[in-house]
């Protein structure tokens, strides 16, 4: 159980980023949360819940990241501190609301976080969520280390009850996930009343008239503006007039400092550091533009700074004088993958021709020489006795043997992995959340084209509440023909477990009603049938029985993930290799076990010429025992 | 040989390994499996059959292209006494008459046969009259019936007996060879009846086909009648339907048309229809098994034989020759016959000057 | 500020392995051991996608006066502890130097690709040679098997950090490691835990007569 609440003012602590956050949400005085989980930005309302209880917060997982930031507006609308949560992608989802949100305006302090992940090292992409405070024309703010990610969310509850919006917090992967030392303030102590003043005190929430409406949205700008221009969030450090100037913000704030350093350019080099991020503030930013004459913008994917910043400079030209700029533009770093201080150092050394630092060692030659064959790849997989890896075992040898084509449309979950030999390479196509069934739905149509391929669909449980419900029902109303496998291994397994609406538990700990999938499924009109994925045979034969079938299909197979506090640690059998019964490298199988099933619990040993059970590894799910054609491994049940 | 299109469903490669399985009459290979050689290749009839190697394997004799293979008598044949009216037979019912005496003086102690599921041929492993008699009726669909000839071979028990078309005697004569020197191989096929065929149809272009007309489940016959009608004649529970032979022939796999041999030619005996008269067959004895077979069959009074007129024997060799000749050239064009090893493998390898007459006659 | 001098700063440390192996745990206890001395600690933690059997790695920046980003600059390691031996020379791969120091557990887990028989993982004589090679100086332990003789295989985590404090390296004391599992783990496990820390500090302090 998190300790957040109970340390005190000017105590120290090392913190991940994400539960600096959260401190300072709580310093803040939230109310009310709400999220939909996502790496990596899930600690936070998962910690928030935690202390829900104790602190008389309210704090769910809601059923998508839209859905979340409404309810997180509903509380703001009462006049409590409201706080939305969700990675990149989500925001996505929620956008549609966050242009109205943003229009009408908030009454309590509102702030949304967006989560990024540059170099995309937990997601399918790389997107970014600063754009968005510019599309929707909100405050952007953005912490540069892990005290100013606890300090930025206290003011950034503030701001937003100054201007009367919510306002955009974007951290990164490389901030929430890492760890840094933190120094608290003071927590409020303070009674906090719901109420709806719909009549008096603001009157209805409204995007209408638009025009009043946009320009009281712009104005609200202008005075975030205002107090930008003196933030303590944006800081300079450096000589008075630097042969060339960083600007940057986040977490390359950390690197810039320390190519700075390892350059010895401290006396040389001024850093600019931006915390508010968008508007900018444009008195600020040309006061310190005019400090030198070639400016280097260290951020991390898309120049977004870059391009405001060069904006910003062409207006103040007859001021400042005209600038070099150097970012991403003009192609000296790059606009893809995550920035380190390396990568720092090598601009930074061009800005100012210096020689670059290290031309190939003797060192550096040889551990690459070694590395080679010293350290093999080491690929993503399913864990040892994943469901998933059954059940795309049982999918992809039903669609070889169906011989027509058929294919998998991917989701978002642990289960994307099987676009790779993990899962067979199973899925052909993977895109966001809830889309594979709706371009599967898309695929069931193309018969009157001559397409005779099965299109399936495949989803996590807690996929399946967040958006396959749309394309389902739009599947069913107009008659196309899908099979849709829901993966139900009893929570948001990817993430950490969290509960979803097929839960009988919410964030907090607390009883509730648990959503029921085979009973939308049946009640939607769709035809279902039930499945346990460790039964290969036999799923195998259901869903070639429903390939046989048309309409739109339901496969839920059942089996808790490999992980879940109720399976870890335990295993369902003990498995052996019968030495003997191997056939090794002479069985025609082709180590049809090792080379192609592939669990990690499951390995090849090539001295002793047959398979051998890892006893770390392996969890005794017992679908090997089905793989072997020679019927070598055994399953004994723990008595 | 999946990739060209050549497959015919007879199953060699079924059971071998856990990597080929047959599913609605077509052969799928799950997962890729690397390995250089493997008995899915050695005995599959799609890739290099070697026709003279596996006839001197079978016979002692060469390869030599006559239309009908080598054989000792030409006969026609239909279920004796003890069979009449037991079962519902294509024509004279005399593989059901053979198979069955075969099993009864225990010349084999099961049968590798080809059943129905609805529309769809799955193999059967008989051991009993009764089980073989449900098999009886030509099913002219492809079937995977030598995936049940490898799990009998797992099984280790001898004398089996096979029946087949043409594609899938020859898968059997090859695994017979032991191809890849696997230790402790033993044959275990004492018998085998081959089918006469000319193609056979895809079970799930064929099912669908058959779905536009009627319920494919309630087809209970079907049969081709002779020329010059040129249909295919469909039996249900309540009605028969025609379907065009046209229409039938797009559902023949590839490799139906590169096949040279219309009368399993590897067979012990092989077994047909007969032109005219359609309660009798046409019987083909080649091996000295064979014969002792069908003499035997004959005094237990499971099978009743008579002379084949010679104008039937000349129609059934000019048939069997055209199908060789037509089967060559399209072999050739398609790049399939006596490739040179540098640039791709053959479906067949038949000797040059073999060729030549084949193609000349 | 803290007390302490370092041999470096920041010192950079990296604690490597396979995901679902405890990393993490083990660099925020080290990590918490050295902030509870006043020194400044960044972690930078790979997980999320990598943890599913993928490589994962921690980059602890230990520093008198500042706060570190979360990556350590290539070739900018000053000792590695690693769970697994084919980690340790990825690690270097990308951050070793000359001068670097390396802790390795020397028990393979293997890739799903040497599983799968794509890929060859050569035996532990020529690992641990090459792991030699590539570092100034090197403790070879096999932490899982001495871990399953306490407790759970998971316990290796401790004993490498053991192992860690006993190189002197950096200020980690035992009475702050015992205080902060104290808070964390009942009695047993806690015994558990200190009698890991302590087998791999004596096992390098013996290793260095």
């Amino acid at each position: 159980m998190s300790q957040l609440h109970r340390a005190q003012k000017g105590s120290r602590h090392l913190l991940m980023g994400n539960e600096a956050i959260v401190r300072g949400a709580l310093e803040a005085g939230v109310n009310v949360a709400a999220g939909y989980p996502g790496t990596p930005s899930s600690e936070i309302i998962e910690t928030l819940a935690e202390l829900a209880t104790e602190l008389n917060l309210y704090v769910e997982w809601s059923v998508n990241e839209k859905v979340a930031l409404e309810v997180a507006a509903a509380a703001s609308f009462a006049g409590l501190n409201a706080l939305a949560v969700m990675k990149q992608p989500g925001l996505n989802v929620a956008a549609d609301f966050l242009m109205q949100l943003s229009a009408t305006g908030t009454r309590g302090p509102m702030v949304l976080i967006a989560a990024d992940d540059p170099g995309a090292l937990s997601s399918v992409n790389e997107g970014e969520s600063r754009p968005y405070a510019k599309l929707m024309e909100i405050p952007l703010l953005e912490p540069g280390d892990f005290q100013e990610a606890m300090d930025m969310t206290r003011w950034a509850f503030e701001l937003s009850g100054a201007i009367g919006n919510v306002v955009l917090l974007r951290t990164v992967t490389r901030l929430s996930h890492a760890s840094g030392n933190v120094v608290f303030h003071e927590l409020p102590e303070r009674e906090s009343v719901a109420q709806f003043q719909y009549a008096a005190g603001g009157g209805p929430l409204l995007s209408l008239p638009v025009k009043a409406r946009h320009e009281q949205q712009q104005e609200k700008l202008r005075q975030a503006v205002a107090l930008f221009e003196d933030s303590p969030f944006n800081t300079y450090s450096g000589p008075d007039n630097p042969e060339a100037l960083i600007i940057t913000s986040s977490i390359c704030t950390l690197y810039s400092r320390e190519a700075v350093e390892i350059l010895g350019l401290t006396e040389r080099v001024g850093i600019l550091k931006l915390g508010t991020t968008w508007p900018l503030p444009n008195k600020l930013v040309e006061r310190h533009l005019a400090r030198a004459d070639k400016i280097l913008i260290v951020e991390e994917v898309r120049p977004f700074l870059e391009d405001e910043i060069k904006a910003l400079a062409a207006e103040s030209a007859a001021r400042i004088g005209i600038k070099s700029f150097y970012g991403k533009r003009q192609g000296l770093m790059s606009s893809v993958g995550e920035m380190n201080p390396d990568k720092v150092v090598q601009a930074l050394s061009h800005v100012l021709g210096l020689p670059l630092p290290n031309t190939e060692s003797p060192y550096e030659k040889r551990v690459t020489e070694i590395a080679i064959e010293g350290a093999p790849n080491r690929e993503g997989t399913f864990c040892a006795g994943c469901p998933h890896r059954a059940s795309f075992w049982s999918i992809n040898t039903a669609l070889s043997m169906d011989n027509r084509g058929g294919f998998v449309c991917g989701d978002i979950g642990c289960y994307s992995l099987a676009a790779t030999p993990a899962g067979f390479t199973t899925i052909k196509t993977l895109h966001s959340m809830g889309s594979g069934t709706g371009i599967a739905s898309g695929f069931g149509k193309l018969g009157q084209f001559g397409m005779d391929q099965p299109a399936i669909a495949v989803c996590g449980d807690s996929t399946f509440f967040h958006s396959v419900l749309p394309p389902l029902i739009n599947a069913i109303h107009n008659q196309s023909n899908l099979i849709l496998v829901v993966l139900d291994n009893d929570g948001t397994a990817m993430t950490g477990f969290q509960p979803h609406p097929g839960s009988p538990v919410n964030a907090m700990g607390g009883g509730v009603v648990k959503v029921d999938i085979p009973a939308i499924c049946r009640a939607l009109g769709a035809e279902v049938v039930l499945g346990d994925p460790f039964d290969v045979e036999g799923t195998r034969r259901t869903f070639l029985k429903m390939l046989e079938r048309t309409g739109v299909q339901v496969l839920v197979l059942r089996q808790p993930c490999a992980l879940s506090p109720e399976k870890k640690g335990k295993k369902a059998y003990d498995m052996a290799v019968d030495e003997q019964a191997c056939l090794g490298a002479s069985c025609g199988c082709n180590r049809l076990c090792t080379r192609v099933f592939s669990c990690p619990g499951l390995v090849w040993d090539e001295k002793a010429n047959h398979s051998r059970i890892d006893e770390v590894m392996c969890t005794g799910c017992g679908v090997c025992a089905s793989i072997c054609p020679v019927g070598a491994i055994g399953m004994k049940e723990f008595a | 040989m999946l990739q060209k299109g050549l497959c015919v469903d007879c199953g060699a490669c079924v059971g071998i390994c856990p990597y080929f399985k047959s599913h609605a009459g077509k052969i799928a290979m799950l997962f890729s499996c690397n390995l250089p050689q493997g008995r899915c290749h050695a005995h599959c009839p799609k890739v290099e059959l070697d026709l003279e190697r596996i006839t001197q394997a079978t016979f002692g004799k060469p390869y030599d292209g006559s239309p009908l293979g080598h054989y000792s008598e030409i006969k026609k044949a239909r279920a004796g006494a003890r069979l009449q009216g037991r079962g519902r037979f294509q024509n004279g019912g005399s593989v059901t008459a053979l198979i069955a005496f075969a099993l009864k003086s225990e010349t084999i102690a099961a049968a590798a046969l080809t059943g129905s599921l609805g529309l769809t041929p799955v193999p059967v492993l008989a051991t009993s009259e009764a089980e073989v008699i449900a098999c009886a009726g030509t099913k002219y669909m492809a079937a995977p019936s030598v995936a049940s000839v490898n799990d009998y071979l797992r099984s280790g028990i001898g004398n089996l007996g096979v029946v087949g078309t043409p594609c899938q005697i020859a898968a059997v004569a090859q695994a017979r060879l032991n191809p890849l020197n696997k230790p402790g191989f033993r044959d275990v096929v004492a018998l085998t009846i081959g089918l006469f065929c000319t193609w056979a149809v895809d079970t799930r272009s064929f099912g669908a086909l058959v779905g536009d007309k009627t319920d494919a489940c309630a087809v209970t016959a079907m049969d081709v009648p002779p020329p010059p009608a040129s249909v295919m004649e469909i039996t249900t529970t309540s009605a028969s339907y025609a379907i065009p032979l046209d229409e039938i022939r797009k559902t023949i796999p590839g490799g139906c048309a590169i096949c040279p041999d219309m009368t399993a030619e590897l067979a012990d005996v092989s077994v047909g229809a007969m032109e005219g008269e359609p309660t009798w067959n046409t019987l083909i004895i080649r091996s000295a098994r064979g014969a002792a077979l069908v003499e035997q069959a004959v005094r237990g009074g499971y099978l009743e034989l008579a002379d084949l007129p010679l104008a039937s024997q000349e129609n059934l060799a000019r048939g069997a020759a055209g199908k060789k000749k037509r089967a060559l050239l399209k072999a050739r064009e398609d790049r399939l016959l006596n490739v040179d090893p540098a640039s791709g493998r053959s479906a067949m390898l038949i000797d040059d000057s073999v060729v030549q007459r084949i193609l000349a006659g | 500020m803290s007390a302490f001098a370092l041999k470096h700063d920041p010192y950079n440390l990296i604690i490597a392995g396979v995901g679902g192996q405890g990393n993490v745990m083990t660099s925020r206890t080290i990590g918490n051991m050295l902030s509870e001395l006043g020194l400044f600690v960044t972690i930078g933690d790979t997980f999320g996608a990598s943890q599913r059997g993928g490589s994962v790695m921690s980059h602890l920046r230990i520093s008198v006066t500042a706060c570190y980003s979360p990556q350590i600059p290539k070739g900018g390691a000053h000792m590695v502890v690693s769970m697994e031996p084919s980690e340790t020379i990825r690690v270097l791969r990308d951050y070793g130097n000359p001068a670097v120091q390396v802790i390795t557990n020397t028990r393979p887990l293997y890739p799903i690709a040497v599983i799968a028989g794509r890929a060859s993982y050569p035996n532990s004589a020529k690992m641990e040679k090459w792991i030699g090679e590539i570092s100034a100086k090197t403790w070879y332990l096999n932490a899982t098997a001495e871990a399953m003789k306490i407790g759970p295989p998971a316990l290796g985590n401790v004993i490498m950090a053991g192992a860690l404090a006993g190189t002197g390296e950096l200020p980690l004391q035992r009475d702050v490691f015992a205080s902060i599992i104290a808070t964390r783990y009942p009695p047993e496990q806690a015994r558990q835990n200190l009698a890991a820390y302590d087998f791999g500090a004596r096992y390098v302090a013996a290793a260095a007569i």
